[in-house]
C-alpha cells in the first residue's frame, strides 16, 4: 500500500514557502518597480518619414540615450507614406522632443528623418478599465461563491469557495510578480496570462473539492484524514494535468526562444510560472487552508 | 443498458477528421475563374493588431475650431469603440490626444468585401437620426416639418423583416422607444395618420419616407427600404452605438505593423503543433487507449474552436483572434486535457480495485462527471462575466450589464468568447464523444486486456 502523504499536516511549511516568495515577490517590486505598458498609463508617439529605411534596435538605443525611457520602434504606413513609429512610455517636452529629433538628424543622417507626427496618447486602457476589471472581479467572485456554496453544500460550501478563492488570489499574485521579476511589461500578454490563470486555478481546486466532497458522503473519519486522501487520490491526475499543460506552454517558450520572438517568451514564461503555481496551490493551499481554517471545530 | 455499437468509434474519428481538415484548410468552390468559399479555413481567421498588424486611423472634428472638451473626445472613443464591437473587430487599440483634439484607433484588418476605407467612413459616420414630420426640406435640403424623434429616444434598433403593401417581404430597421419618444411618436402618427408621412434622416439626409397608416401607440417604430440584410443591420447598430457629440472625419489613415513582431504568428503555429504532438504523447504513454481516444478528442475539440473562431461557414463572420483570445484557447485545450486524464484515472482505479472493463469504464464515467462538471461550470461563470463586463451592451451577456456605464475592451471579450467555446466543446468531445469512443473502441476484440485501459494485465 502507498503511503499517503500528509498535506494538511505540513500546511505551516506550505505557508511559510508561498510568504517567502511573496515577501521577495514585494521586495523586488520595491526595487524594480512596475513597468506599464502605453496602454496603461499612456504616452508619446513620434513618427519621422525617411528615405533609407533606419535600424529600428539604433533608434531605441538612441531614444534611450536622449530621454532616458524605453522606447519601441516600428515601421508604419500612413497615408501611403512609410514612416517609422517611436512609442515611448511617457509624455515628453517639446525640448525633450527637439532634442531627440536633432540626434536623429546627426545620428541617421543618411535615413534623412523627418519628423511626420507626434502625439500624446491618454491611456487606452486607464482607469475606466480598471473599475472594470474591479467590478468584474466581484462578480465572478460573489457568483462563484454561490455557485460552489450550492453545489457543496454537503460540505459547508461557501469556505471551500472562499479557500479555493485565497488560491486563486495566490496563483494571480505569483504571476503579477514573475512579471515584475523577469522585469517585463504590463501590457496585453499580462491580461492574457492573468485570465488565463484564474480559470487554470480554479478548475484545479475545483476537481479536489469534488473528490472531497464524495469522500466525505463514504468515509467515517476526520476531516483531516478525508482531505488528505482526497489529495493523494487525485495527486496522479494533478500532476498529470500539470505536466501535459507544462509541457505544451514550455514548447511554445523554447520555440519564442529559438525563433527570437520575445513578445511570446513574455507571455509563456510567465504562465508557465502561473500553472507551476496553480497545481502547488491546488494541493498544498486550498484544501488544507479549508480544514486548518474554516473547519477548526469540526470533528467528523 | 443499451450497448453502445463497435462501429461507433470509427463514425465518430471520421466526423473528427473530417471536421480537423475541413477547419484547417476550408473548402472552396470553383466555377471558371471564381473561386467561393463554401467552409472558411483559418487562413479566414481575422488575426489581431498584435498578431498581423492593421489599420491606423486617427479620427478630428471636420470644423477645426470647435471647443472639444475632454469628456466629448472620450465619448467619441466609446461610440467608436462600440462600433467596432459590433462589426466582430474586438482587437483594437483606442487612444484620445486632447490637445489635437484627436482619437487615434487601431484595428486589424482581414481581406473581405469591405475596403478599410469604407469601413473607416462607417466606423465615423455621425449617425444623427431624426423623424421628422412630413418630407418638405428648405433649399439646403434640410427637412422643414416639425421634429418628432432624434436618437436620445430609442431604447434599441435591431434588423427584422418586414411585408410591405405589395406583400413582399422587406428588410426593416426595428426600433424600441423609450418613454420619451413614446409619447411624441403616438401623437405624430395620430396626427399623420392616414394622410402623411414622417421621414426620417440620418446625417440630415433622408433614407426613408414612410406613409402613416394609423396611430401607433406602443412605442414600436421601424424605419424600411433597407436594400439588405447587410444594411439593416450596420444601421441597427449604428443607432444602438449613438450618435457622436461632434461631426468628426478621419485625418489620416494608415497601416501599422504587427505589435508582436511579424512571425509571431509562425512562431505560434509551430509551437503548437509540437505541443499537440508531445501532449498526444504523454497522453497515450500513461494511459494507452484512453489515451488515444483522448488525443482524438482533442483534436476534434481544437478543431471546433477554430471553426467557431473562423466562423466556418462563410455566411458566418470571423472572429477578431488576438492573444488574449489565444490564451482562452489554450486554456480550453488545457481543460479538455483535464477532463480526459479524469476520466482515465478513474476508470484506471475501478479497475485495479479488481472490476471488469465494462464495469469500470461505467463508473468511472460516471463518478468522474462531477468533478468535470464543476470545474467548467465554475469556469463558465469566469467567462460570462469577463464577456458580460466587457462587451458592449448588444453582445452575448452584454445586456446583463447593460446598467454600466458604456464601455468595452475587446481583447478581454475575446478571452471570454474562447473560454465559453472551450466549455462548450469541452462537454461535447471531452465528455460525451470520447465516453462514446471508449465504450465502443473496448468491444473490439483486440482490445479486451485490462492492460490497455491502464490496470495491471
Amino acid at each position: 500500500m502507498k503511503k499517503n502523504f500528509d498535506f494538511v499536516g505540513h500546511l505551516k511549511t506550505f505557508l511559510i514557502i508561498s510568504g517567502a516568495i511573496i515577501v521577495v515577490g514585494i521586495l523586488m517590486n520595491i526595487i524594480f518597480g512596475t513597468k506599464m505598458d502605453v496602454a496603461f498609463k499612456g504616452g508619446t508617439q513620434l513618427r519621422y518619414s525617411y528615405e533609407v529605411q533606419p535600424d529600428l534596435d539604433k533608434l531605441e538605443t538612441a531614444a534611450k540615450e536622449i530621454l532616458g525611457q524605453n522606447a519601441e520602434a516600428s515601421l508604419d504606413e500612413v497615408n501611403n507614406t512609410t514612416v517609422v513609429s517611436v512609442t515611448l512610455p511617457s509624455e515628453i517636452s517639446t525640448e525633450q522632443q527637439d532634442a531627440f529629433t536633432q540626434k536623429l538628424e546627426k545620428d541617421f543622417k543618411d535615413s534623412k528623418l523627418t519628423n511626420f507626427s507626434s502625439n500624446t496618447l491618454s491611456a487606452s486602457m486607464g482607469l475606466k478599465f480598471f473599475l472594470r476589471c474591479i467590478l468584474a472581479v466581484v462578480i465572478a467572485a460573489a457568483l462563484l461563491l454561490v455557485y460552489v456554496g450550492f453545489r457543496f453544500r454537503k460540505i459547508g460550501g461557501l469556505s471551500a469557495g472562499f479557500a479555493a478563492l485565497i488560491a486563486l488570489v495566490h496563483d494571480l499574485v505569483i504571476v503579477y510578480f514573475s512579471f515584475v521579476i523577469f522585469r517585463l511589461e504590463l501590457n496585453e500578454n499580462f491580461m492574457a496570462v492573468m485570465l488565463t490563470i484564474l480559470g487554470y486555478s480554479l478548475n484545479d481546486t475545483i476537481v479536489i473539492f469534488d473528490r472531497i466532497r464524495s469522500n466525505s458522503r463514504k468515509m467515517n473519519a476526520p476531516l483531516d484524514e478525508v482531505v488528505n486522501l482526497s489529495l493523494n487520490q487525485c495527486l496522479r491526475r494533478t500532476i498529470v494535468t500539470a505536466v501535459t499543460t507544462c509541457v505544451a506552454i514550455g514548447t511554445v517558450a523554447v520555440v519564442a526562444l529559438v525563433m527570437h520572438v520575445d513578445s511570446i517568451i513574455s507571455f509563456a514564461l510567465p504562465m508557465l510560472l502561473g500553472s507551476i503555481s496553480g497545481c502547488y496551490s491546488t494541493v498544498a493551499l486550498s484544501a488544507p487552508i479549508w480544514v486548518r481554517w474554516f473547519k477548526k471545530d469540526v470533528k467528523a | 443498458m443499451k450497448r453502445t455499437p463497435k462501429w461507433s468509434f470509427f463514425i465518430v474519428a471520421i466526423l473528427i477528421a473530417v471536421l480537423s481538415f475541413t477547419a484547417l484548410f476550408g473548402v472552396y468552390t470553383r466555377y471558371g475563374d471564381r473561386v467561393d468559399t463554401v467552409i472558411r479555413g483559418v487562413d479566414g481567421i481575422r488575426w489581431g493588431i498584435d498578431i498581423r498588424g492593421g489599420v491606423d486611423v486617427t479620427f478630428g472634428p471636420v470644423d477645426e475650431k470647435i471647443e472639444v472638451s475632454a469628456t466629448q473626445l472620450e465619448g467619441v472613443k466609446t461610440i467608436i469603440e462600440q462600433r467596432l464591437v459590433s462589426k466582430n473587430i474586438t482587437d483594437y487599440e483606442a487612444y484620445t490626444d486632447l490637445a489635437n483634439k484627436q482619437v487615434i484607433v487601431r484595428f486589424p484588418w482581414a481581406s473581405t468585401t469591405e475596403t478599410p476605407e469604407e469601413a473607416v467612413a462607417e466606423i465615423g459616420q455621425t449617425a444623427m437620426l431624426e423623424f421628422h414630420i412630413g418630407s418638405e426640406t428648405d433649399d439646403k435640403g434640410k427637412p422643414t416639418g416639425a421634429l418628432v424623434l432624434d436618437g436620445d429616444d430609442i431604447e434599441s434598433a435591431e434588423a427584422g423583416q418586414n411585408q410591405d403593401e405589395n406583400g413582399n417581404l422587406e428588410y426593416v430597421v426595428q426600433l424600441k422607444l423609450k418613454d420619451s419618444g413614446k409619447k411624441a411618436f403616438s401623437d405624430a402618427t395620430k396626427q399623420q395618420a392616414e394622410k402623411g408621412t414622417i421621414s426620417i434622416w440620418l446625417d440630415d439626409e433622408m433614407i426613408s419616407n414612410p406613409s402613416v397608416k394609423n396611430h401607433i401607440a406602443n412605442g414600436q417604430a421601424y424605419i424600411n427600404g433597407m436594400e439588405s440584410v447587410e444594411a439593416a443591420k450596420e444601421l441597427a447598430a449604428l443607432i444602438t452605438s449613438g450618435a457622436l457629440p461632434f461631426e468628426i472625419e478621419a485625418k489620416s489613415l494608415g497601416s501599422i505593423s504587427p505589435t508582436m513582431g511579424s512571425n509571431a504568428l509562425f512562431a505560434m503555429g509551430i509551437a503548437a503543433i509540437i505541443a499537440m504532438v508531445l501532449v498526444v504523447a504523454l497522453m497515450i504513454g500513461i494511459y494507452r487507449l484512453p489515451g488515444l481516444v483522448a488525443s482524438i478528442a482533442l483534436c476534434g475539440q481544437m478543431a471546433a474552436t477554430i471553426a467557431a473562431v473562423s466562423g466556418y461557414f462563410a455566411v458566418f463572420d470571423s472572429f477578431t483572434m488576438t492573444l488574449p483570445g489565444i490564451a482562452g484557447v489554450i486554456l480550453s485545450i488545457g481543460m479538455g486535457v483535464d477532463c480526459n486524464v479524469i476520466t482515465a484515472e478513474s476508470v484506471r482505479d475501478e479497475l485495479r480495485a479488481g472490476k471488469t472493463i465494462d464495469s469500470a469504464i461505467r463508473s468511472g464515467s460516471k463518478n468522474s462527471f462531477g468533478a468535470v462538471f464543476d470545474g467548467n461550470i465554475t469556469v463558465l461563470i469566469v467567462a460570462a462575466v469577463l464577456m458580460g463586463v466587457f462587451g458592449s451592451s448588444n453582445s452575448l451577456f452584454g445586456f446583463l450589464f447593460s446598467w454600466l456605464p458604456v464601455s468595452t475592451t475587446g481583447s478581454v471579450y475575446a478571452f471570454g468568447y474562447t473560454l465559453l467555446i472551450g466549455v462548450f466543446t469541452n462537454f461535447i468531445f471531452g465528455v460525451w464523444l470520447s465516453r462514446v469512443m471508449l465504450r465502443s473502441v473496448s468491444r473490439l476484440k483486440i482490445f479486451r486486456k485490462p492492460w490497455f485501459y491502464g490496470g495491471d494485465r
